[in-house]
């Protein structure tokens, strides 16, 4: 787990920094320590026989990486927005780095721990197993999703939008 | 050790680089591009006398009559799941072996030659098909196109191919 440790006059806090993303309006966020880099949206070459949630491969600093559409891996039918960006997460799975694309990129996120909620059964329709914390941003929630078993997991998952 | 001239040093270097050159055939099936190393290449064909297979079990092969030989073909737009299957005018079969026994390849269109150091191709991510990865040699980017390298002995081992050879089909 990312923790940054913030010190205010007189009291030592271990913070959690997650990257707040934007994905069909809802509020998402993965571990900041996980992100290598956020791209510019570019057309991935397509892979075939690929999962159904995975759009192809780029070029990345001479790797190749597999591209996962965050929107398909949702269940979020229709087309995203125009200029989506990518989020390059390392250590989530077989591949050393994986791009996600989200809608949009919203800012980091330092939370607290006494901030930081266990998740309910379901958040946005999302089952907790794909959750590692839910936080208020802005009187909304901010789901934390768990990077590592929505990528790996074949699983459906229904964001309700 | 011999003492080699400038300009015959540089010739002996361009020499040792282009030896460790492989060569591969590219085509296309839907919208992108792939290779197939010219090892086990033996002819390309007009996709003529192709025979359906029962289905199931086969789902990606058809039977092809050639010089008195039947050997299967694998519809590479049914193996890779580009819609629609149906096969455009450019068509071709590509005869090569795989695993030593023929092994046909219906693809979209045959395209150029491209030389590729085979030391320095790219890996396959392991997310980004669901295709056995002995299928793949590796990746390869000319001209800002990413290029999908195939292993014909990996394309071999397929299930429909073993089959095929195994009943005589």
């Amino acid at each position: 787990m990312a923790r940054v440790k913030t010190v205010t006059p007189g009291v030592t806090l271990d913070e959690v920094s997650i990257l707040m993303f934007l994905v069909a309006g809802k509020q998402l966020a993965v571990e900041l320590s996980r992100v290598q880099h956020v791209l510019d949206f570019q057309i991935p070459t397509r892979t075939p026989r690929r999962p159904p949630f995975v759009e192809g491969i780029i070029q990345y600093k001479g790797r190749y990486l597999p591209i996962v559409s965050l929107r398909k891996r949702l269940g979020v039918e229709g087309p995203g927005p125009g200029n989506p960006a990518f989020l390059l997460l390392a250590g989530v799975g077989a591949d050393p780095i994986v791009g996600v694309v989200v809608d949009q990129v919203v800012r980091m996120v330092s939370v607290p721990p006494d901030k930081l909620l266990a998740p309910p059964p379901r958040v946005f329709g999302i089952r907790a197993e794909f959750i590692r914390g839910v936080v208020n941003v802005g009187g909304r929630p901010l789901v934390w999703l768990d990077e590592t078993t929505v990528l790996a997991s074949t699983e459906p998952i229904t964001l309700i939008t | 050790m011999d003492r080699l001239a400038p300009a015959e040093r540089r010739a002996r270097i361009r020499a040792q680089r282009a030896t460790a050159q492989e060569k591969f055939l590219l085509f296309r099936v839907g919208e992108e591009l792939y290779g197939l190393g010219l090892r086990g290449l033996r002819e390309v064909l007009l996709p003529e006398g192709l025979t359906p297979l029962p289905s199931p079990p086969y789902r990606v092969c058809a039977a092809l009559e050639h010089r008195g030989h039947r050997l299967p073909v694998i519809h590479m737009r049914v193996l890779f799941e580009v819609s629609p299957t149906g096969s455009p005018p450019t068509a071709r079969v590509i005869l090569t072996e795989g695993e030593g026994r023929p092994l046909g390849l219906l693809v979209d269109e045959v395209r150029e030659m491209i030389d590729v150091d085979p030391t320095r191709l790219g890996t396959v991510p392991a997310l980004a098909t669901l295709l056995p990865s002995a299928c793949f040699r590796g990746l390869v980017t000319r001209q800002d196109r990413i290029i999908l390298l195939m292993n014909e002995d990996g394309l071999g081992r397929l299930d429909e191919v073993v089959q095929f050879y195994a009943t005589g089909t």
